[in-house]
C-alpha cells in the first residue's frame, strides 16, 4: 500500500511540471499533504501512539488544509491565476522533470541501503529535484513558495524514511513546516506583492 | 546553570517585549549583555564537561562563545543610540529580537548534537529577521524575504544532510545523533553517503556562514539591516555557520573522504573570494563592500581549513580576528550614516574633516581587515600561505593572491575616497555631528586585532589548539 501511495505521491510532482494554473498547485499541495499522511500511518508502525498522531495532525491539518488556504488567500489577493512567467517553456520543465525522476531512480539505486526503502528514497530526490527546479525556473514569487513547499515535502519524505528508528527527526522536520509556513506565508506572503518579481531594489 | 541561563534569557527577553519605557528596556538589555559575560566565564571554568546532556563546554563553543560576550556591549551599546528615536514598541521589539539572537547563538555554539544545532540555527533566522525588518522599509521587507526565503531552503538542505547522517545507522542502533555517538560510528560508514550529507551540510550552513553558493542572502541582509545588526551577521551569526560546518568536517576527517572535504572546500573558498572581488570592485554601497569582504575572508576560511596542517590554527586565528575587525567597522556605519546621511560611495566624501575619530577608525578597520601588517589577521593569512606552500598547492595560492590583490585596490580606493576625497554627487543634507567617545569600543576592538600581529596570548593559542587537536596534522 505504501509504494502505491510514493508512486501516486511521484505522479503529483510530474502534474507541477506540467500545470499552469496556481489553483492547479494548491490543489497538488493539498494532495501531497493527503498522501503524506496515508504514507506516515502505514510506514510508521513502531512510533508510539502519540507521536504518530502528531504527525497525523500535522499533515492533514497543516499540509493538507491551512497551507492551502494561505496559498488560496494569496492568489486571491493578487488576482493572479496563472503560472504565465517562467524562464523555460513548461514542454522542456516536463522533459526536465522526466530526466529528474531518471536521475533520482539512477541515484536511489547507487544509495541502495538495507534499512531504506529504495522507493522512497528515488521519490524523495524526485521531490527535491523538482522544488528546486521550479524555485530556479518559476519568475513569480507564489511560485517560488510552492516550490519551497515541495522541497519540504521532500525533507519530510526522507525523514519517514528513517522515521520508525528515529521519531525525533520527523518532528523537527514538522518544526521546520511550522515555522516556515507561519512565518513564509502568513508573514511575508501576504506583504509583498506575490504575483510580481519585483524584488529588484537591492542589487549591485 | 545553563538551564537558569536560558530562563533568564527568556524572562529578560519577554520583560523587554513588554516594557513600557525605553530606560526599562535599556536596564534589562545590559542586564542580559553582563549575563552573557557571567555565563562565557563559567564556560570557562566548566570546560570540556557536558551539561543538560546536550550542551559541551568544547574549545571551540567557548571560543566563540568569548567573541560573542566581547561584542555584547558594544552591540547593546550601538543599538541603544541607533533606536533613539524609535517609538517604544519599536525599541523593545529590536532589543527583545537582540536578546533572542545571542541567546540561540549561545545555545548553538555550545551544542553537542545535530539536530538541536539544527534547531538552534533556524531561530537565529527567525531573530535576525525581525531585526533586518527594523526599519520597516520597502528595501528591509524585500531583504527580510530574501534572507528568510534562501536561509529556509538552505537550513532544509542542511537538514537533508543530517537525514543522510542519520542512514548510516542500522535499526535498532539509532541514538540522538549526538557528534560523540556519530564518531563510534563514522569509521563504517559507506563514504558516498559521508559525501552527500557533507555536500548538503556545506550548502545548508553556508547561508549562515556567507559563503560560496549560498552567500547572496548574507549580503542583501547587511545592506538593510541596521549596523549593529550588520556586525552580529557578519561576525557571530558567521562563526555559527562556520562551527556547524567545522564540527561535522571534524567528525568526517578520520574518514576516507578528508581529500573529497578539502577539495570542495578550497572549491567554495576561492570562488568566494572570486565573488567577492568580482563585486567589490564595482561597489558602490559600503556597507555591501563590507558584506563581500566578508564573504572575501569567509572563503579564506574555507581554504585554510582545506589546506590542513597550519590552516587549521589559521582558520580559527581568522574568525575571531575578522569578527572583532568587522564589527568594529559596521559599527562606525551607524555614526558614517549619521554624520554623511548616506551609505552611498558617490555621495560620501570628506570624512577626515568631518568626524575625524570615525576617519581613523575606517582607516585602522581597512588595514586590520586587508591583513595588512600590523594586523594581526596578517598572521593568519600568512599561515594559509604557509599551508598552501606545504601542501603545494600553487596554483590555489597563486589564484588567492591575485584575486586578493583585486580585493585590497577595491577596499583601499573606497575608503580613501570617503575619508579624503569630495563626494561626487552634491550632499543634499548638511553633514551632522557625533560625539567621538561612540568610536572608544571600536578602537578597542582594532587594538586587541593588531596586539595579536605582535603577541599573541597564551590562553588563545591553547583554545585554539584544543579546537583542532582531533583534526588530522
Amino acid at each position: 500500500m505504501v509504494n502505491y501511495l510514493i508512486v501516486l505521491f511521484a505522479i503529483t510532482l510530474m502534474y507541477f511540471a506540467s500545470a499552469e494554473r496556481l489553483i492547479t498547485f494548491i490543489r497538488l499541495i493539498a494532495l501531497q499533504g493527503l498522501l503524506l499522511c496515508g504514507i506516515a500511518v502505514f510506514e510508521l508502525k513502531e512510533v508510539n501512539l502519540a507521536n504518530l498522531l502528531f504527525i497525523v495532525a500535522e499533515t492533514l491539518i497543516f499540509k493538507t488544509m491551512v497551507l492551502p488556504y494561505l496559498l488560496n488567500r494569496i492568489i486571491r489577493r493578487s488576482g493572479v491565476t496563472k503560472v504565465h512567467r517562467q524562464a523555460i517553456p513548461g514542454f522542456y520543465l516536463l522533459i526536465f522533470s522526466i530526466f529528474g525522476l531518471l536521475l533520482s531512480v539512477i541515484l536511489a539505486v547507487i544509495l541502495v541501503n538495507p534499512f531504506i526503502n529504495p522507493v522512497y528514497l528515488a521519490v524523495a530526490l524526485f521531490t527535491l529535484f523538482t522544488g528546486l527546479l521550479m524555485i530556479v525556473t518559476h519568475k513569480l514569487i507564489i511560485s517560488h513558495l510552492i516550490g519551497f513547499l515541495i522541497v519540504e515535502n521532500a525533507v519530510f519524505l526522507f525523514s519517514l524514511a528513517v522515521g520508525n528508528e528515529m521519531p525525533m527527526l520527523i518532528n523537527i522536520g514538522i518544526l521546520l513546516d511550522l515555522f516556515v509556513g507561519v512565518l513564509i506565508l502568513g508573514f511575508f506572503g501576504l506583504r509583498l506583492k506575490p504575483h510580481t518579481n519585483e524584488l529588484t531594489l537591492l542589487k549591485d | 546553570m545553563l538551564l537558569l541561563f536560558f530562563a533568564i534569557s527568556v524572562f529578560l527577553g519577554l520583560a523587554v517585549f513588554l516594557s513600557g519605557s525605553k530606560t526599562v528596556t535599556r536596564i534589562l538589555t545590559l542586564a542580559y549583555a553582563v549575563l552573557l559575560i557571567l555565563f562565557t566565564v563559567y564556560a570557562w571554568i566548566r570546560m570540556d564537561t557536558t551539561e543538560l546532556t546536550y550542551f559541551t563546554f568544547d574549545s571551540t563553543g567557548v571560543l566563540l562563545l568569548s567573541v560573542l560576550a566581547v561584542l555584547t556591549l558594544p552591540t547593546v551599546y550601538h543599538g541603544f543610540i541607533y533606536t533613539s528615536d524609535d517609538s517604544v514598541k519599536r525599541f523593545n521589539i529590536y532589543h527583545s529580537g537582540l536578546i533572542a539572537l545571542m541567546s540561540f547563538m549561545a545555545g548553538a555554539y555550545l551544542e553537542n548534537t545535530m539536530t538541536l544545532l539544527w534547531i538552534f540555527v533556524e531561530a537565529t533566522t527567525l531573530a535576525v529577521a525581525v531585526l533586518i525588518y527594523h526599519d520597516r522599509t520597502e528595501t528591509a521587507l524585500e531583504a527580510t524575504w530574501k534572507y528568510v526565503f534562501i536561509c529556509s531552503t538552505g537550513i532544509a538542505l542542511a537538514y537533508l544532510g543530517i537525514l543522510f547522517l542519520g542512514f548510516i545507522y542500522g535499526r535498532g542502533n539509532a541514538p540522538n545523533l549526538s557528534f560523540s555517538s556519530f564518531a563510534r560510528v563514522i569509521s563504517e560508514a559507506n563514504p558516498l553517503y559521508l559525501k552527500i550529507a557533507f555536500i548538503f551540510v556545506l550548502i545548508g550552513f553556508s547561508t549562515k556562514m556567507g559563503l560560496f553558493p549560498m552567500h547572496t542572502v548574507t549580503i542583501d541582509a547587511h545592506t538593510v539591516a541596521p549596523p549593529p545588526v550588520s556586525a552580529l551577521i557578519s561576525t557571530t551569526l558567521m562563526n555559527v555557520g562556520f562551527l556547524a560546518i567545522f564540527r561535522v568536517y571534524t567528525l568526517f576527517s578520520s574518514t576516507s573522504v578528508l581529500p573529497f572535504m578539502n577539495h570542495v572546500l578550497i572549491l567554495s573558498g576561492l570562488l568566494s573570494i572570486l565573488i567577492s572581488a568580482g563585486y567589490m570592485l564595482k561597489a558602490k554601497h559600503i556597507k555591501r563592500m563590507l558584506a563581500y569582504s566578508s564573504l572575501e575572508n569567509m572563503g579564506l576560511v574555507a581554504i585554510a581549513i582545506g589546506t590542513g596542517s597550519s590552516g587549521y590554527y589559521a582558520a580559527l586565528l581568522l574568525i575571531v580576528l575578522h569578527s572583532f575587525a568587522k564589527s568594529s567597522l559596521f559599527y562606525q556605519m551607524g555614526q558614517l550614516s549619521r554624520v554623511l546621511h548616506t551609505y552611498k560611495l558617490d555621495d560620501s566624501g570628506h570624512y577626515m574633516k568631518l568626524y575625524p575619530a570615525g576617519a581613523m577608525v575606517l582607516l585602522t578597520g581597512m588595514i586590520s581587515i586587508l591583513a595588512i601588517p600590523p594586523s594581526g589577521m596578517f598572521i593568519s593569512e600568512l599561515l594559509i600561505f604557509r599551508s598552501l606552500v606545504m601542501n603545494s598547492q600553487w596554483l590555489v595560492l597563486v589564484i588567492s593572491i591575485i584575486l586578493l590583490c583585486f580585493v585590497i585596490y577595491a577596499m583601499s580606493t573606497r575608503v580613501m575616497h570617503i575619508v579624503f576625497s569630495s563626494p561626487r554627487n552634491d550632499p543634499g543634507q548638511l553633514p551632522d555631528r557625533v560625539n567621538p567617545v561612540e568610536t572608544v569600543s571600536q578602537f578597542i576592538l582594532l587594538a586587541f586585532v593588531i596586539m595579536i600581529c605582535l603577541y599573541q596570548p597564551p590562553f588563545l593559542n591553547d583554545i585554539i589548539n584544543q579546537g583542532i587537536s582531533l583534526l588530522p596534522r
